[in-house]
């Protein structure tokens, strides 16, 4: 391979690898670090390319790999994490005021219910063990196969497989006992309390019934409802969707917070 | 055990001082997703019905804390004796200790046995007290050949 052809590959699959990476990392600066760092090293390993994989599996292996680097000492978040958020939002005094801002001036800082569902998948998916994460986000956003997922992993088909499943079942629950767009009884509203802030003149209902997994929430089949929210996810792209910047700045806060949670004295 | 065979019927041998009971199954599925299965403590009760919970982690001499069907307001204290990845695994206690094993036997094909021995000097004394292993080691198998088919089965 040559670095040119490198390149082009890379040039390809950057915008996927973005995505990836942020829903890894919940940062846009270590996303930014990641994907350069990412091209370095494969051009500083392009003659260790053996053909194998194909070079998008090689380069999304490299960026697992950093990323999982970058991850080592930090902790998992947890499946409420959005509880936690919402707390500490309303206690910040400038919490809306910053996202009014960006609503006000951005040309992608419109709210969007679908925009916030890939929002909270990528912070609830950060619950989950780093390798079931990684092989949800490569399998059902990115369209891996379960072969390459074993590459880029350095594991086998089956623990893959097994990573995938549990990590699917686990989604399953967690969306299933907090998420009100599917269960009436679902703790969480925040796409729905989001929505009355920025959108005050539409009708939730209405933006609700837009969404298929709400409007088949009620036949019960939860594999398909988490496939259904995973195609959301992977329709859409968080740097350029058209309330990516809004979404940006609320993963970005989620971080933060969940970094310093419980509250560093 | 002698006359167990892989059919997912449990067999117990009953003797003065001790009892065993086993179960044997064949799995269509790799060895590495049945021992991620056997291994993950906080994920038993989402697939196998016998068990309430697992505390602690499943790696050599780790100790857990098993609460069982069987015995609800038990919490068994127990210790992981061997670790041998992807084949076999042993914990348990002064009083006994289960052995899962795992087979490759061809095809794709995994042969799971597990069994429990437990006794000693006292065991008469209390041997009516405990329950019959049989129907938990045959559900217990029964969840991890589904279980293990589904993952593997999987695209």
């Amino acid at each position: 391979m040559t670095i040119e052809q490198l390149t082009n590959e890379f040039e390809l699959a950057r915008p996927q690898l973005k995505s990836y990476i942020l829903r890894i990392t919940a940062s846009i600066e270590d996303t930014e670090d990641i994907v350069q760092d990412s091209f370095i090293k494969a051009s500083q390993k392009i003659d260790r390319f053996r053909g194998d994989s194909s070079i998008k599996t090689w380069i999304f292996t490299i960026a697992s790999n950093l990323a999982k680097d970058n991850l080592r000492a930090k902790k998992r978040w947890t499946e409420n994490v959005n509880d936690i958020c919402r707390s500490k939002a309303l206690t910040d005094p400038n919490y809306f005021p910053e996202l009014m801002q960006i609503q006000h001036t951005s040309p992608h800082g419109q709210f969007e219910v679908k925009e916030h569902i890939t929002f909270c998948l990528a912070c609830i998916s950060k619950s989950l063990p780093l390798e079931q994460q990684i092989c949800i986000l490569l399998k059902e956003v990115h369209e891996f196969k379960v072969s390459e997922i074993a590459q880029i992993l350095d594991t086998s088909e089956a623990m893959a497989k097994y990573y995938l499943h549990e990590g699917r079942a686990k989604m399953i629950s967690i969306f299933d006992g907090r998420c009100a767009l599917i269960n009436k009884e679902g703790a969480c509203h925040q796409c729905s309390e989001l929505n009355g802030i920025f959108n005050p003149k539409q009708n939730f209902e209405t933006e609700k019934n837009k969404i298929e997994m709400a409007k088949v929430s009620d036949k019960g089949d939860k594999e398909h409802l988490l496939d259904l929210r995973l195609q959301i996810v992977r329709e859409t792209d968080p740097f350029s969707s058209n309330g990516s910047e809004l979404q940006l700045h609320h993963l970005e806060y989620n971080r933060r917070a969940m970094e310093n949670y419980p509250e560093k004295n | 055990m002698t006359s167990l065979t892989s059919n997912g019927k449990a067999l117990t041998i009953k003797k003065t001082f001790s009892r065993e009971t086993a179960v044997s199954i064949d799995i269509q599925a790799d060895k590495s997703i049945i021992w991620a299965l056997l291994i993950n403590a906080s994920d038993y009760p989402r697939w196998n019905s016998t068990v309430i919970s697992i505390e602690g982690i499943i790696t050599k001499g780790g100790k857990i804390q098993l609460k069982s069907t069987l015995d609800p307001k038990r919490v068994f204290k127990l210790l992981v004796k061997e670790f041998d990845a992807d084949n076999k695994l042993v914990w348990g206690d002064t009083m006994g200790k289960r052995v899962y094993t795992l087979l490759s036997v061809g095809n794709g094909l995994t042969n799971f046995t597990m069994n429990e021995k437990i006794g000693g000097p006292i065991f008469p004394l209390f041997a009516k007290m405990i329950p019959p292993f049989d129907k938990s080691f045959e559900q217990f198998a029964s969840d991890l050949k589904k279980e293990a088919e589904t993952i593997g089965n999987a695209k």
